[in-house]
């Protein structure tokens, strides 16, 4: 009754003006008071056939524009042929410009009016308190721009949602966030008063610094507790008996990204920035970074590497996925998301090897390998087990007699491994198989009968093998081995060649008329986005990243370094990266809103569920994969 | 705009708008229309006589920089026959102190005149509107200035001669360019087809070279002679 009387206040007209909002997205979810805010604050605009209605040089967009009435067609200029084309055509109800509006920048499309066309639109102010104060409002806008994600710049998209949602940004600097002017102390300072400071200035860390302002140690609430429960010292001992020596440190210009990433994988809560000399700038905790976050991943990466029963870790997998959900709420980019679920899959695996090595050690010093995608860091949450052993074969034992040992081992890690949802590898690349848990001689005459010998099933085995990293254990004999195998790969043009041709099979899924090319068995329009979408990128980057003496797994590190070295056209590399990071964007946004709807995960997508614009990218992505095997054709003259 | 109403604000707090104090009608001159705010306005009445009946609503909205802000509307129902609520008025839209029902008659003109600024007044058929918003103005007020009228019914045909040659009313330019009025026969619904067939027809104004409000106005005293001549 109150709101239809507060209704019955408004004017005639702008009680139409909500009425036609409420017809269409998000204005149909948002509520009473936010509707009448936009429509009190909105001016209605005319625009004739194939008028200019924003133009790439207006600057900064201000307004946000929702079509009352005819259409609106986006119009970007290709440089290379220097023609117009088409990007999207929008219609009533629709709403533009949101990324630029989100990313504060100009437009980088031309809208123009397709017939007459009357426009609703608010000013810049009006945005900004309906974004804040409407939930709905910020997901749709948020939303609309991780649709467009690796076309925009993410980088000003994530800035943007510093300076109008939230402060939450993993690509914002880290001066950012850090603490300016942190407590310190000498490291003589008694315990005593060094906790007194912290109580003062209500803080839960303490940086012990030398005369040079060089972070020497750092002492947390949580080492007090340790101390006073354990007993380790008394209060009047000096902060240097109990500090933490060495504490982390990076520099203030990297991200708060490698931050929360040096925190989950190390544990750490606290981390200190640092000028380029080494000069404590200032501290940056967990909370500072994760202050908005529903699941945080420092907190998470603890909780699985600290779990005592397998059961919890297996419960622990249910926030993985609601982590993902919620970075890919806040724009996190599909690179970032496929490093913190890798992450936190090393986490897991790693606390499973610990929980069983303390349960029954197997006595002999190993590397547990990792191979393919895990290996490559680009796991998502549909994910199989790849792994294999590196040991060390102790004096007086045979191979064989390290594997008797191992094997049962390798084989319960396996199958809990599985319980916490890393399927069994179908083709039993795991370390329980006698074939993978090896010495390091006996890898290195795999790796030579591998690359001399060009069966079908070694160019199967070249996409896992050739991708590999250490999750635990001693990293160091691995890196010989792979160094010995890169040197070897390098002098052997033949199988490099081998290799290019095999990749040259993977085509991407476009016919010759730019349309898709589906799937052949018996899904009538499904594209596999993993198979037919990143495998092109994968296995023809792998080519020249081996042939090159690039040791990195990861495609899109190996592309950097291509670029470094001359290899790449930074510019092919950027595209390329872009183009592999939203086809990775898109079926990760599949896999979310698969689990969401509690179907099996699979890497199928149809076309034709996507909006038009992102059909459109994904088109244009499979495209630039054409371009890279268009290089490898060339190179290896196939 | 923005100043204006701020103005208008700052002049309503320190108390009821004096008659002698009324912005003046503006005249036709070399103002840019762009620049220009014009008031557009449609009026419900009692009737079609305007020496027996009476205004029953006054809707209008204004145009600026060839744009319709919604902040900027004046919607006012001077009597609701239905409600029997004489010589009250409901005011909407110019600030939630004068929401409250039971303003009188007078204080709501005055509000309308101050509101209106003195700018140009467009409405369909206003010669119609004119007659009854003078005749109320001057029984009211005693007020008796000129402001600048214009006719949507001939600034359509103007610039688009070739459409609706036979039905003239506004419901059929409305149909001409797919718009639709919020509620049938209310004053500020119609107000506000009337602006957006407006804005359509000063689109086209500009596309010609008509930029300012004599030249605009030039047009239409061109257009009624054509027609008058056409007619013997």
């Amino acid at each position: 009754m109150a709101a239809a009387s507060q209704d019955q206040n408004r004017p005639q007209n702008t009680r139409a003006v909500m009425a036609f909002l409420k017809n269409h997205p998000p204005f149909s979810n948002m509520e009473e008071d936010h509707l009448a805010h936009f429509a009190e604050h909105s001016t209605l605009r005319f625009y004739a056939n194939d008028e200019v209605v924003l133009s790439t040089d207006d600057g900064v967009a201000k307004q946000f524009y929702v079509v009352k009435q005819g259409r609106i067609r986006g119009e970007r200029l290709n440089s290379r042929d220097d023609r117009t084309e088409t990007t999207f055509e929008i219609g009533l109800g629709d709403c533009f410009p949101l990324a630029a509006l989100v990313g504060e920048r100009s437009t980088r499309t031309l809208h123009r009016s397709v017939g007459d066309t009357f426009c609703l639109s608010i000013e810049h102010d009006a945005f900004v308190s309906l974004f804040t104060q409407s939930d709905t409002f910020r997901d749709f806008c948020l939303r609309g721009v991780s649709s467009l994600l690796d076309q925009v710049n993410q980088r000003i998209q994530s800035g943007a949602m510093a300076s109008i949602g939230s402060n939450f940004t993993l690509d914002s600097p880290l001066e950012r966030f850090a603490l300016r002017n942190p407590i310190v102390c000498t490291p003589d300072l008694p315990v005593r008063k060094a906790v007194a400071r912290m109580h003062e200035n209500s803080v839960g860390s303490i940086v012990i610094t030398d005369d040079n302002r060089h972070p020497v140690g750092i002492f947390t609430l949580r080492d007090l507790r340790t101390l006073i429960a354990e007993e380790k010292a008394p209060l009047s001992a000096s902060i240097r008996q109990v500090m933490t020596p060495n504490p982390c440190s990076l520099l203030a210009k990297e991200n708060a990204f490698a931050a929360a990433m040096l925190m989950a994988e190390h544990h750490f809560a606290h981390i200190c920035v640092v000028d380029d000399e080494n000069r404590l700038i200032g501290v940056v905790s967990e909370r500072d970074l994760f202050a908005l976050q529903r699941v945080d991943l420092v907190n998470l990466a603890r909780t699985i590497g600290t779990a005592t029963h397998l059961r919890t870790l297996v419960s622990l997998r249910a926030d993985v996925s609601r982590l993902v959900d919620s970075m890919l709420a806040h724009g996190a980019d599909s690179g970032q998301i496929v490093k913190i679920i890798t992450t936190l899959n090393d986490v897991t695996v790693r606390r499973v090897l610990e929980l069983n090595i303390a349960k029954n050690d197997p006595g002999i010093p190993f590397t547990w390998l990792a191979f393919g995608s895990e290996g490559r860091q680009e796991q998502t949450l549909l994910t199989d087990q790849d792994n294999g052993i590196l040991f060390t074969t102790p004096e007086g034992m045979t191979e064989d007699q390290v594997r008797e040992k191992l094997l049962p081992f390798a084989r319960i890690v396996n199958d809990e491994l599985a319980e916490c949802g890393f399927t069994l590898c179908k083709g039993n690349i795991m370390a329980s198989n006698p074939k993978l848990c090896l010495s390091g001689a006996e890898w290195d005459d795999w790796f030579v009968r591998f690359i001399d010998a060009s069966t079908p099933q070694n160019l199967v085995y070249s996409s896992i093998f050739l991708d590999m990293r250490a999750v635990f254990g001693p990293g160091e004999s691995l890196h010989e081995l792979f160094q010995t195998a890169l040197k070897r790969i390098g002098n052997n043009p033949l199988f490099q060649k081998m290799l290019a041709g095999n990749a040259f099979t993977r085509k991407p899924p476009l016919t010759m008329f730019r349309s898709f090319r589906y799937v052949n068995d018996g899904k009538k329009h499904a594209l596999d986005l993993k198979r037919q979408g990143l495998a092109p990128f994968v296995e023809a980057v792998r080519v020249f990243a081996l042939a090159n003496g690039v040791g990195a797994a990861n495609t899109l590190e190996r592309m950097d370094e291509l670029a470094r070295k001359g290899v790449f056209d930074p510019k092919d590399a950027n595209a390329w990266k872009e183009a592999y990071s939203l086809i990775q964007a898109i079926r990760m946004r599949a896999h979310n809103e698969m689990l969401e709807n509690k179907e099996p995960l699979t890497n199928y997508i149809d076309p034709d569920d996507l909006n038009p614009l992102d059909r459109r990218i994904l088109r244009e992505s499979f495209r630039q994969a054409q371009r890279l095997q268009q290089k490898l054709e060339l190179a290896y003259q196939l | 705009m923005i100043d204006f109403l701020k103005q208008w604000l700052e002049r309503k707090k320190r108390g009821g708008i004096d008659i002698g104090n009324l912005p003046n009608p503006k005249t036709i001159g070399k103002q840019p229309l762009v620049t220009s705010r014009l008031i557009v306005l449609d009026l419900e009445t009692t009737g079609l006589n305007p020496a027996k009946d009476q205004m029953i609503a006054i809707g209008a909205v204004a145009i600026n920089n060839n744009a319709m802000p919604l902040d900027d509307q004046f919607d006012l129902i001077l009597r609701r026959p239905e409600l029997d609520i004489r010589k009250t008025v409901l005011i909407h839209g110019i600030g939630p102190e004068a929401l409250t029902a039971g303003h009188e008659t007078e204080d709501a003109l005055l509000h309308l005149l101050d509101w209106m600024n003195g700018d140009p007044i467009l409405a369909y058929h206003s010669a119609f509107d004119q007659k009854f918003l003078e005749k109320t103005l001057r029984a009211e007020l005693g007020y008796g200035e000129n402001h600048i009228w214009l006719d949507v019914a001939e600034l359509m045909p103007a610039f688009f001669p070739t459409a609706n040659k036979q039905r003239k009313g506004l419901d059929n330019w409305a149909d001409t360019f797919g718009l639709q009025a919020s509620a049938r026969h209310h004053a500020a619904a119609d107000a506000m087809v009337t602006a957006e067939l407006t804005l359509i027809a000063l689109n086209k104004a500009a596309q010609q070279g008509i930029h300012t409000l004599a030249q605009l106005s030039d047009k239409l005293r061109y257009q009624r002679r054509l027609r008058n001549m056409q007619r013997f």
